[in-house]
C-alpha cells in the first residue's frame, strides 16, 4: 500500500477528537477519583443529595474529609435528565418531521400557485431557513426567560391540575422547543437530496404526493434523520440555563407527574459550583465532577442505543432488498 | 355531478389513501406552525425589546458595571468567535472529510462515536475543564486563547458531523470520474466533493458560529470579564463578552440593566443574520459564475 | 472556489482583529484591578467603581457578578484582586488559607415575601418558616401560623415554598436564620449557600432573586426569601412581606430602623477578622436576617503598587463610599463607625 499524505493528514486532524475526549474524560475522572471511592455504587440509586454542612468542622469517614452530614446520590438528577430529554425528544420529532416534509414538498407546491396572483410574496423557504437560524443563537437565557414569562404561567393556568407551571414539562417544552430547529433543518436538507429518480418513479406508480413523502423519501433519509435526532438530544442532555430556570429545581425527589419539579445533570452542576467551591475540603467539586461522569456514561450509551438501532434498521432493509 | 361520478368510480381504498394524505398535510402544516409560532415569539420578544434599546453609544462605549456601552462585549465575543472558528473550522471541516472518504472502518466508527459522545458534554463540564488545566494549571489566566479553545472543542463535533453527513450525500460516480482522471485525494476533496457540498459545509459552519457567539457557561470560567477592550494580549487578560451581559444584567434588580441585556441579545441575533446574508449572497454569486 | 474565498475573508479578519486589539490602548499606564463574585454585592461595587473611576482615572477596576463561591476561589487562588462573598470564610477554609481576609463593606438583608392577595404583612417565625420548608407545616391555616396571626383570616390552601436552586447569599442568611432559631434545621439541613432542601410535595426551585420574584408572582399561595435590593419589584407585584419574629420575641419588618438595630446590636461583638453572622441577633427591635458584604482579599499580593491600589479603593468603599447617596439605590445600610474601624485594620493589612 503506498502512503497516501492526504489521507494520514485529515486522519491525524480527526484523532484531535478522540484526544479532546480523552483529555476531558481523564480529567474529569482523575478528579472525581477520590468521589467514587468514597462514593461507591450507591451513588447511582441514593436519591439525596447533600453538600454537608460546609461552616462545620470537616469530619474524617472512611479515611477520606468531607464535611458533616455530606450525601452524595443522583438517582434524582439521572431521572430528571432522562425524563426531560427523552420527553423534548418525543415532542420534537413529531413536530420537526411535519414541519420539514411541509416546508420541504408542500411549500414549494403552494408558493407555486400563490405566486401567479401575489408576485409580491416574500419568498417562504429562505425565511424560514433564516428563522431557524436565529433560533439556534438565541441564548439559552433568552429561552429560559420566555419559559418563565410566557410558558409557565400559560401551564400553570390551563394545563397544570395544581396551579403550578414549573417541572418537568416546561422543561421538557424548552428543550423541545430548542432542539426541534437541529433536527428539523438535518432532515430538511436530506428530503431536498434524495435524488430526482426516486420521487418519480413512486409518483408514476401511482402514488399520492403525501405517499411519495412518507413511502419513497423518508426511507431514505431514516440514517440522516437518526443522526439528527442523536445531535438533537446531545444537546438536550447537555443544556443548563433554560432548563435551570423553568424545571422546579427538583432535589432529594423522583418525578411521579408531568408537573413535578426536576433538575437536570447538567443544570445541576451549574447551580451547586459555586456553592461547592468554597467547601474547604473540596469533596463537593469531586463529586460534581463525579456527576458530569455520569453524564458521559449516560450520552455514552445514548450514542451505543443509536449505534444499535441504526444497524438494526439496516439489516431489516438489506433483508427486504 | 361530474366529481360525484368520479368520487364514485374510486374504491374505498384508493379513498381511504387520499384521506390519509389529506390528513397528513394537515398534520405537517400543523406541525409547522407549532414550531414557528413560539419561535416567533422568542425572535420577536428579543427583538421588540432590543431595538428600542439601542442607541449609538452601544457601539462606541464601553461598559462601566451594568452601564454604559457594549463595545468591549461586540468586539470580544467577535474575536473569541474568530479565533475559536479559526481552530475549529479546520479541525471539523478535516476530521469530516476524514470520516466521510476514508472513515469506513472500525476506526472511523469509533471517532464518530467518540465525537458524538463529545457532543453531549455539557458545556459548563468544559468550562470547568478549561478552568483547571489552562487558567489554574497552566497559568494563562482568564484569557482569549483558552476561550478559545473550549469553544472551539465544542463546535468542533457539530462541524465535523455536519460536514461528513454533507459530504456523504455527494454521489460516488463523481469521485470516481475524478480519480479515474488520476486526480489525487486532495485534488478529490478539495475540487469535487468539498464544492459540491459547500452549501451544506457552510451551514454547519453557521451552525458553529452560532453556538460560539450564544454560548455562556463555558466562557464564564475561561474568559473572564472586563470592562476594556481587548488588549490584544493571548494569556493574562480577560476578555468581554456578550452573552455574559445578557446573563448577568437581567439578573440586576433595575430596568437599565434589563436594556442592556435585551440589546445584547438582540444584537447577537443581528450578527449571525449578518453573516447568514452575506454566506448566502456569496454562495449565489458563486453559483453563476 | 468558495473555501478559499472564506479563507482569505477570515484572514483578513484576522489582521483586522488583531490590529485593532493592538491599537487599543491596553491598560494606559495605570493599574487594573478585577473584581468577581457575589451578585448580591455587584450593583453596589458597579455603583462605587463608576465614580471611583471618575475621581481616580490612573486605576481601572472591573466588576464581575459569578457568585459568592467564584468570589472566594478566585481570590484565593490570586485570578482576582477583589472576591465578593455574602458569606465569611468557614474556620476549616481559614486554618487552610490563614492569608485570606474578610473585609465588611456594607450591610445587606434580606425580606419574607409570599402571595396572599390581601394580607399585607404576616407574622412569621424561624420554626414556622422551617416547617414550611421541610414540609411539616403545609397549609396557610396551620395551626402554628394562626397561634401567631390572631385575628387574621388565613386561607385553606396548600403552601408553596419557592426557595433559590444556585448557590445563593441569599440562601445562607435565610438558612442561617432557620438553623438559628430553630433546633431541628439545625441538626439535619445546616446552613450554607446551597441546601439540600427537604422534597416538599409542590415546592419550587428558582434561579435568581428575578426568578424568585416571577415565580413568587406565578404561584399563589406562595412564599419566597428575596434579597432586600429587589424590595422595588416585590412592592411593584404587591406581594405582601412577613414580619419576623427576632431574638428578643418581636414581630419586626424590614426597615433601616431595625436593620440598623441589629448591625448595632452586633457591632460591638465583631472581632478583628470580622468573621460573625449577624442573623437572629439580639435587640429588641432587630431584624433577624441581616449580615455583612465582604471583600476576600489576599495579604500578600503580586505588588506593592497593586496592594496599594487595593488598600486605597477599599479603604474609600468602607468610608467615603459608605454613605446613602450608593447604598440607598440597592437598599444596603453603611457599616457602624466600630465596624469600619476594623474594616481598616484589615485593609492595612494588604502588602
Amino acid at each position: 500500500m503506498t502512503l497516501r499524505p492526504f489521507r494520514l493528514l485529515v486522519l491525524c486532524i480527526s484523532l484531535m477528537i478522540p484526544a479532546a475526549l480523552c483529555a476531558v474524560v481523564l480529567f474529569l475522572a482523575g478528579y472525581a477519583g477520590q468521589a467514587i471511592s468514597f462514593n461507591g455504587l450507591h451513588f447511582l440509586w441514593d436519591v439525596n443529595w447533600n453538600l454537608g454542612d460546609l461552616y462545620g468542622d470537616p469530619v474524617t469517614v472512611n479515611g477520606i474529609t468531607i464535611p458533616p452530614g455530606a450525601e452524595y446520590g443522583v438517582l434524582a438528577f439521572i431521572a430528571g435528565t432522562l425524563a426531560s430529554s427523552g420527553l423534548a425528544i418525543f415532542i420534537a420529532v413529531p413536530l420537526s418531521v411535519g414541519a420539514a416534509i411541509f416546508l420541504a414538498e408542500a411549500v414549494p407546491v403552494l408558493e407555486n400557485h400563490a405566486r401567479d396572483r401575489l408576485s409580491w410574496l416574500p419568498p417562504i423557504r429562505p425565511a424560514l431557513a433564516m428563522l431557524v437560524e436565529l433560533v439556534a443563537v438565541v441564548p439559552s437565557v433568552v429561552f429560559g426567560l420566555w419559559g418563565i414569562a410566557v410558558l409557565v404561567p400559560f401551564l400553570g393556568h390551563y394545563i397544570s391540575p395544581t396551579g403550578n407551571g414549573y417541572g418537568l414539562l416546561a422543561a421538557a417544552i424548552v428543550l423541545a422547543l430548542m432542539i426541534t430547529p437541529i433536527i428539523a433543518s438535518t432532515l430538511y436538507d436530506a428530503l431536498l437530496q434524495v435524488p430526482k429518480e426516486n420521487r418519480e418513479s413512486a409518483f408514476a406508480l401511482g402514488s399520492t404526493h403525501f405517499e411519495v413523502v412518507t413511502k419513497a423519501m423518508m426511507p431514505m433519509v431514516r440514517s440522516t434523520l437518526a443522526g439528527g435526532i442523536v445531535l438533537a438530544l446531545g444537546r438536550a442532555l447537555g443544556e443548563t440555563m433554560a432548563v435551570l430556570m423553568v424545571s422546579g429545581g427538583g432535589l432529594n425527589m423522583l418525578p411521579t407527574s408531568l408537573f413535578s419539579p426536576i433538575s437536570t445533570i447538567a443544570s445541576f452542576i451549574v447551580s451547586q459550583l459555586d456553592s461547592a467551591e468554597s467547601d474547604p475540603t473540596s469533596m463537593s467539586v469531586k463529586a460534581l465532577a463525579e456527576i458530569a461522569f455520569v453524564l458521559f456514561i449516560i450520552t455514552l450509551a445514548v450514542n451505543v442505543a443509536a449505534k444499535l438501532l441504526s444497524s438494526g434498521a439496516l439489516n431489516v432493509r438489506s433483508r427486504k432488498a | 355531478m361530474s366529481a360525484a361520478a368520479k368520487l364514485e368510480t374510486r374504491s374505498t381504498q384508493e379513498l381511504r389513501r387520499i384521506v390519509l394524505s389529506v390528513a397528513g398535510w394537515g398534520l405537517c402544516a400543523i406541525a409547522l406552525l407549532g414550531v414557528i409560532f413560539p419561535l416567533l415569539d422568542i425572535v420577536g420578544v428579543v427583538a421588540g425589546r432590543g431595538i428600542t434599546a439601542l442607541s449609538f453609544s452601544l457601539f462606541t462605549q464601553t461598559t462601566t458595571g451594568a452601564a454604559n456601552g457594549l463595545a468591549n462585549a461586540i468586539e470580544g465575543t467577535f474575536v473569541i468567535t474568530l479565533f475559536a472558528m479559526l481552530i475549529a473550522v479546520p479541525i471539523g471541516v478535516g476530521a469530516g472529510i476524514h470520516l466521510s472518504e476514508y472513515g469506513k472502518n472500525r476506526l472511523g466508527s469509533a471517532i464518530r462515536f467518540m465525537s458524538d459522545t463529545l457532543t453531549g458534554t455539557p458545556s459548563i463540564v468544559l468550562g470547568y475543564f478549561s478552568y483547571i488545566v489552562f487558567i489554574t494549571a497552566l497559568g494563562w489566566g482568564f484569557s482569549l486563547l483558552a476561550a478559545a479553545i473550549t469553544i472551539a472543542i465544542l463546535i468542533i463535533p457539530y462541524l465535523a458531523r455536519i460536514t461528513e453527513l454533507a459530504l456523504q450525500q455527494v454521489p460516488n460516480p463523481m469521485r470516481e470520474a475524478a480519480y479515474a482522471l488520476g486526480a489525487t485525494d486532495g485534488v478529490v476533496v478539495f475540487k469535487i466533493v468539498l464544492p459540491a457540498a459547500s452549501g451544506a459545509v457552510i451551514t454547519g459552519g453557521l451552525l458553529g458560529l452560532a453556538i460560539s457567539v450564544g454560548e455562556t457557561a463555558p466562557l464564564i470560567y475561561t474568559a473572564g470579564w472586563s470592562d476594556q477592550m481587548w488588549t490584544g494580549h493571548f494569556t493574562q487578560s480577560p476578555v468581554a463578552y456578550l452573552t455574559y451581559v445578557i446573563w448577568t444584567f437581567i439578573n440586576q434588580p433595575d430596568e437599565h440593566s434589563h436594556q442592556l441585556a435585551y440589546a445584547a441579545a438582540f444584537l447577537v441575533m443581528l450578527v449571525v443574520l449578518a453573516i447568514n446574508i452575506s454566506v448566502r449572497l456569496m454562495v449565489k454569486r458563486t453559483k453563476f459564475t | 472556489m468558495k473555501l478559499p474565498t472564506l479563507l482569505r475573508t477570515g484572514a483578513a479578519a484576522l489582521a483586522l482583529a488583531t490590529a485593532a486589539g493592538l491599537a487599543t490602548p491596553a491598560h494606559a499606564a495605570g493599574i487594573s484591578l478585577v473584581e468577581t463574585g457575589s451578585s448580591l454585592l455587584y450593583p453596589l461595587f458597579n455603583l462605587w467603581v463608576a465614580s471611583y473611576s471618575t475621581a481616580h482615572p490612573d486605576v481601572s477596576i472591573t466588576t464581575t457578578s459569578t457568585g459568592s463561591g467564584a468570589g472566594i476561589s478566585q481570590s484565593i487562588q490570586g485570578l482576582v484582586q477583589i472576591g465578593a462573598s455574602d458569606a465569611y470564610l468557614s474556620d476549616a477554609m481559614v486554618k487552610a488559607h490563614p492569608e485570606m481576609l474578610n473585609i465588611p463593606l456594607g450591610i445587606s438583608s434580606q425580606a419574607i415575601n409570599y402571595n396572599l392577595p390581601g394580607i399585607t404583612h404576616l407574622h412569621l417565625t424561624g420554626p414556622i418558616l422551617a416547617g414550611i420548608y421541610e414540609g411539616k407545616i403545609t397549609n396557610w391555616n396551620d395551626p402554628a401560623i394562626a397561634a401567631a396571626n390572631p385575628g387574621v383570616t388565613l386561607p385553606n390552601h396548600v403552601i408553596i415554598p419557592i426557595h433559590r436552586i444556585d448557590g445563593s447569599g441569599d440562601t445562607f442568611i435565610f438558612s442561617q436564620y432557620l438553623a438559628f432559631s430553630d433546633a431541628g434545621w439545625s441538626s439535619t439541613e445546616h446552613y450554607g449557600t446551597s441546601i439540600s432542601w427537604p422534597a416538599v410535595a409542590g415546592g419550587i426551585g428558582a434561579n435568581g432573586n428575578p426568578g424568585m420574584v416571577t415565580a413568587l408572582k406565578n404561584n399563589p399561595y406562595g412564599i419566597a426569601y428575596i434579597g432586600i435590593s429587589f424590595a422595588d419589584q416585590v412592592k411593584a407585584a404587591k406581594l405582601g412581606q412577613a414580619e419576623l419574629l427576632n431574638k428578643a420575641g418581636n414581630y419586626v419588618l424590614p426597615t433601616p430602623e431595625t436593620i440598623s438595630a441589629a448591625a448595632a446590636s452586633v457591632a460591638s461583638t465583631t472581632p478583628a477578622d470580622e468573621r460573625i453572622s449577624m442573623v437572629f441577633a439580639p435587640g429588641a427591635n432587630a431584624y433577624p436576617i441581616v449580615n455583612y458584604e465582604y471583600a476576600i482579599v489576599k495579604t500578600s499580593q503580586p505588588d506593592a503598587a497593586t496592594a496599594k491600589a487595593i488598600r486605597k479603593f477599599l479603604s474609600w468603599c468602607v468610608q467615603g463610599g459608605n454613605v446613602p447617596a450608593y447604598l440607598d439605590k440597592v437598599h444596603f445600610m453603611a457599616l457602624p463607625a466600630a465596624v469600619k474601624t476594623l474594616s481598616v485594620t484589615q485593609i492595612d493589612k494588604i502588602k
